[in-house]
């Protein structure tokens, strides 16, 4: 069942832009509220600068904590952004169009969202200048090139310019409708940013060339970040459970998942908030479903072996350290919460079309995930540094601190306002892409049934 | 060049459903002198194969060394006809409608599990037990790599030919209703179909839910096979990707081998009206993307061997690539990554059908290479219960029994294919005649496009 309704250009722009042109109460007071929390952690930072790490739960031997936990987890949500637009449209997947402007934009705030998490775990923020260029070689003053760490960054950083870059070649055809249909410092606004796009059979091919460029460029980017985030753990020889082979691809699949899920979650809750029943309709969260189960399984498939292979060396340490995650509590429970919420539930769940195509079941499983791989990005890295050291005597454990889970709240309501901003500023279901998709709609008549078809892009 | 860019339009979408079936009887009726005689060419080389088999069965089981290029044959066979199979399933699931005419291409390489399962079973006399040695098995029964992996294989060789079978079942029905030779077997293998609403339902959910569970159980059985016969045999290996690394690498073969078949069947198998160009774009950009993965992967173990550098991880990193086996590595390498890569990343010779067939030839050579310095090194190590590798075993080079055997291999992995051939026509009748319903030509503007039902 398709739930398609043929709409003009005149009512897409009017629906797309309605974010940009109206100005409701709600949307104030949700942007103030998430702003207040916001505050509160830059407060809750400041006064850990002020004192010291000493008032986070960091202590000897586990070092890092819930700031890089929710580093890695920021880093994972940013990878929806490529799936969903340089993947599926290089697979010609039609129904990408309404997904793809929510992913980028998400993909850019969860980048700065967790190059803040290391920047704040530093303790004393202005010191990581020691770390970026130009190093002092000459005094040799400079970190170790050759750890991951140092590549982190740059990996980082140069997936934040492509996607800003991607999210703005897509934007251009865009800012010139809004450019069009405002007035006074806003049009001012539009009319530069928007280059002077007037539409013409040249600049749309330029631009699709761009598109397909930069979706081909970007993919081998998407892929590297999260690789280099997973060997700053694979690569220790020293501590239990990280040093796999397999950690690179466990890393980016469950990139995938967390963020393909967080794009659902992020869609439905816009949906509601700015009517789009019309742009992000049932089929759309029906396809990513089972994007997301095929996803899953692989992601599934690749812990197995993370799994199975440390259990694999029969090595002492490695398996007192599978023992301490699976049985021993806290441990425990985060474990199995977390294969719970991020597979055993909504997979199965996801099986059935009802599912699929409810927003409420959907909006639950998808929030689900996230827990679960919050969790999983935990269990990977606190439980191996409390069990660090051979001597039992200075094995250690952790307990997050106030101003440690204050922070970490504060990023979800960071990325939630930024969203919000920018819905405030540029539409976020692509306009031109929508009204390309309804250009390429089509049906065939078989019997007596008309099925949905598309016409083919070469 | 220009002409290199043009899309043509497909022939296919000219013909009528009659004129498919037509074709598709005659076709099937008769083999006609030159397969017979490519097929008695093959029986000579799988004869040969067995020459050599019997040369190495005069040397008994107990020199593991001796069987590793016959290890390595075997690895190369399953791998790549097991997967091929998958190509038709992935492709199906994705609703692609350019796979109609290359399905059955890909199916029909179940067939050769059957003799990749014949081949697996003298292995299972020269893998060792698994008293005080690591494996996949931990505690469990000493015999169990060659209880377990017996009855997956031989589940996994079931399940690929119940799934040829299936998607055949209207396409045998056709050839019993029209008449011609061996009756009394198409009506059997046809079973009461008559194409009712609820038949071909049940067709569809369960070629849809087989291909699934096909999926699943290959990378099981590639998880099993590549620890079983290569991993677990040397000491100090313990590479958590290596299965997934197998799998993604037979996947590649598999899309090399149906191009390879495709270009045969397209050039000398009467196909081209057929199978045209769109099916070698589309599977091409399929093996840019592999060919990818795979230098991913082989990257990702690499890199955390040799930044990890204990003594075990450098002692596997000269076995498998930088001593003994350096020239297969690198063939192996290069072959795989690099240079089907450069061919296959311009989309004008994406756009033709010996671009695709190239590199399908090359990633298959560069498969083969990557087999024989995974295998032959594994089986060459003396002693497997040993916490790490001692010292790195020389080289096994080939002898005349491991070549002979690799030739019977190949050859006999193509003579079931090409047997199989006589029983399953090659051409997927209903497929291609339900593509003729889901797809029209419209005018778009100015421009000619190709409308594509896409049926929930």
């Amino acid at each position: 069942m398709q739930e398609r309704v043929r709409l003009t250009d005149a009512e897409i722009n009017r629906d797309l832009l309605r974010s940009i042109m109206e100005n409701p109460l709600w949307y104030w007071l949700l942007v103030g509220a998430l702003g207040s929390i916001v505050l509160v952690a830059f407060g809750a930072a400041a006064y850990m600068f002020n004192q010291g790490l000493g008032v986070t739960g960091l202590n000897r031997p586990v070092m890092w904590g819930f700031f890089i936990t929710n580093f890695v987890f920021w880093i994972g949500i940013s990878h929806a952004g490529v799936m969903l637009s340089a993947i599926l449209r290089l697979a010609q997947a039609e129904w990408r169009r309404p997904a793809t402007r929510a992913a980028e934009v998400l993909t850019v705030f969860s980048l700065m969202t967790a190059m803040l998490m290391p920047l704040i775990h530093a303790g004393r923020p202005w010191r990581v200048f020691y770390w970026v260029f130009p190093f002092d070689w000459a005094r040799g003053i400079y970190p170790n090139v050759r750890s991951a760490l140092v590549w982190d960054p740059a990996a980082v950083f140069t997936y934040l310019t492509s996607s800003i870059l991607f999210v703005y070649i897509a934007l251009v055809p865009d800012l010139a409708v809004a450019r069009d249909r405002t007035t006074g410092w806003r049009h001012i606004m539009y009319s530069i940013l928007s280059l002077g796009w007037r539409g013409s059979v040249r600049q749309w091919k330029l631009q699709l060339i761009a598109g397909i460029l930069l979706s081909a460029i970007i993919l081998p980017i998407f892929v590297s970040v999260h690789s280099i985030v997973s060997w700053d753990f694979g690569m220790a020889v020293a501590v239990e459970g990280w040093h796999s082979t397999v950690f690179a691809p466990y890393f980016v699949i469950g990139a995938v998942h967390s963020g393909v899920s967080g794009v659902v979650t992020v869609m439905i809750i816009l949906r509601s908030f700015f009517k789009w029943q019309d742009y992000i309709r049932y089929e759309h969260l029906d396809a990513l479903a089972k994007l997301l189960i095929v996803v899953a399984t692989a992601w599934l498939f690749f812990f197995v072996l993370e799994f199975f292979f440390g259990l694999y060396s029969e090595e002492a340490p490695e398996i007192a350290l599978r023992e301490m995650q699976v049985f021993q509590m806290p441990w425990a429970a985060y474990f199995a919460t977390f294969l719970i919420a991020s597979y055993f539930i909504p997979v199965p769940l996801w099986l059935f079309k009802k599912v699929r195509r409810s927003i409420g079941w959907m909006l639950f499983t998808t929030i689900l995930v996230n827990i679960g791989m919050w969790l999983e990005r935990f269990i990977i890295i606190v439980p191996s540094l409390a069990r660090k050291q051979n001597f039992s005597f200075t094995w250690g454990g952790y307990t997050p601190s106030a101003v440690e889970v204050i922070i970490i709240g504060a990023t979800f309501a960071m990325v939630s306002m930024l969203v919000l901003l920018f819905a405030k500023v540029f539409p976020l279901i692509p306009i031109g892409d929508t009204k390309e998709g309804v250009v390429l709609e089509d049906s065939i008549q078989v019997g007596k049934v008309s099925v949905p078809a598309i016409v083919r892009e070469d | 060049m220009r002409e290199l860019h043009k899309m043509p339009e497909p022939a296919l979408l000219n013909m009528t459903p009659q004129s498919i079936t037509e074709d598709a009887l005659n076709r099937h009726a008769s083999a006609g002198s030159k397969f017979w005689l490519i097929a008695a060419v093959l029986a000579g080389l799988l004869a040969l194969g067995v020459v050599g088999f019997f040369m190495l069965l005069g040397e008994g089981f107990d020199d593991r060394a001796a069987w590793g290029y016959y290890a390595a044959t075997f690895a190369y066979v399953f791998s790549v006809s097991q997967s091929a199979v998958l190509v038709s399933v992935a492709l199906r699931m994705a609703k692609a409608h350019w796979r109609r005419p290359l399905s059955r291409v890909s199916e029909l390489f179940a067939a050769v599990g059957i003799f990749a399962f014949l081949m697996m079973l003298p292995l299972l006399w020269v893998l060792p037990s698994l008293e005080n040695r690591r494996s996949l098995w931990f505690d469990a029964p000493v015999y169990s790599p060659h209880v377990w992996d017996t009855i997956a294989m031989g589940l996994l060789v079931i399940c690929g030919l119940g799934l040829l079978y299936f998607a055949a079942i209207p396409d045998l029905a056709t050839i019993r209703d029209n008449g011609g030779r061996r009756q009394g077997l198409y009506r059997m293998l046809a079973r009461n179909w008559a194409g009712t609403r609820r038949q071909w339902r049940a067709l569809h959910a369960g070629i849809g839910t087989l291909g699934g569970f096909y999926f699943m159980f290959l990378i099981f059985v590639h998880m099993m096979i590549s620890v079983d016969f290569s991993m677990s045999l040397v000491p100090g290996w313990k590479d958590a990707i290596y299965p997934a690394y197998h799998g993604l690498s037979g996947l590649q073969s598999a899309v090399a081998v149906v191009l390879v078949t495709m270009f045969v069947l397209r050039k000398w198998g009467g196909l081209s009206s057929y199978i045209e160009v769109d099916q070698f774009w589309g599977l091409s950009k399929l093996l840019l993307a592999l060919s990818l993965l795979w230098f991913y992967f082989w990257w990702a173990s690499f890199f955390t061997y040799w930044y990890g550098r204990t003594p075990a991880e450098q002692a596997v990193l000269k076995l498998l690539m930088f001593d003994s086996y350096r020239p297969a590595f690198f063939a192996a390498f290069f072959l795989c990554f690099p240079i089907p890569f450069l061919v296959l990343m311009w989309n004008v010779v994406r756009k033709t059908d010996w671009g695709p067939s190239l590199a399908g030839v090359i990633v298959l050579v560069g498969t083969f290479f990557n087999m024989v310095r995974l295998y032959v090194p594994a089986f060459s190590v003396e002693d497997p219960t040993l916490h790490a590798l001692e010292h790195v075993p020389p080289a096994v080079m080939p002898g005349l029994p491991d070549v002979l055997v690799i030739v019977g291999g190949l050859g006999g992995a193509a003579l079931f294919y090409m047997l199989a051939t006589r029983i399953f026509p090659i051409t997927n009748i209903w497929e291609l005649k339900e593509g003729l319903l889901l797809q029209r030509v419209k005018t778009l503007l100015k421009t000619e496009v190709r409308v594509l039902a896409k049926p929930e």
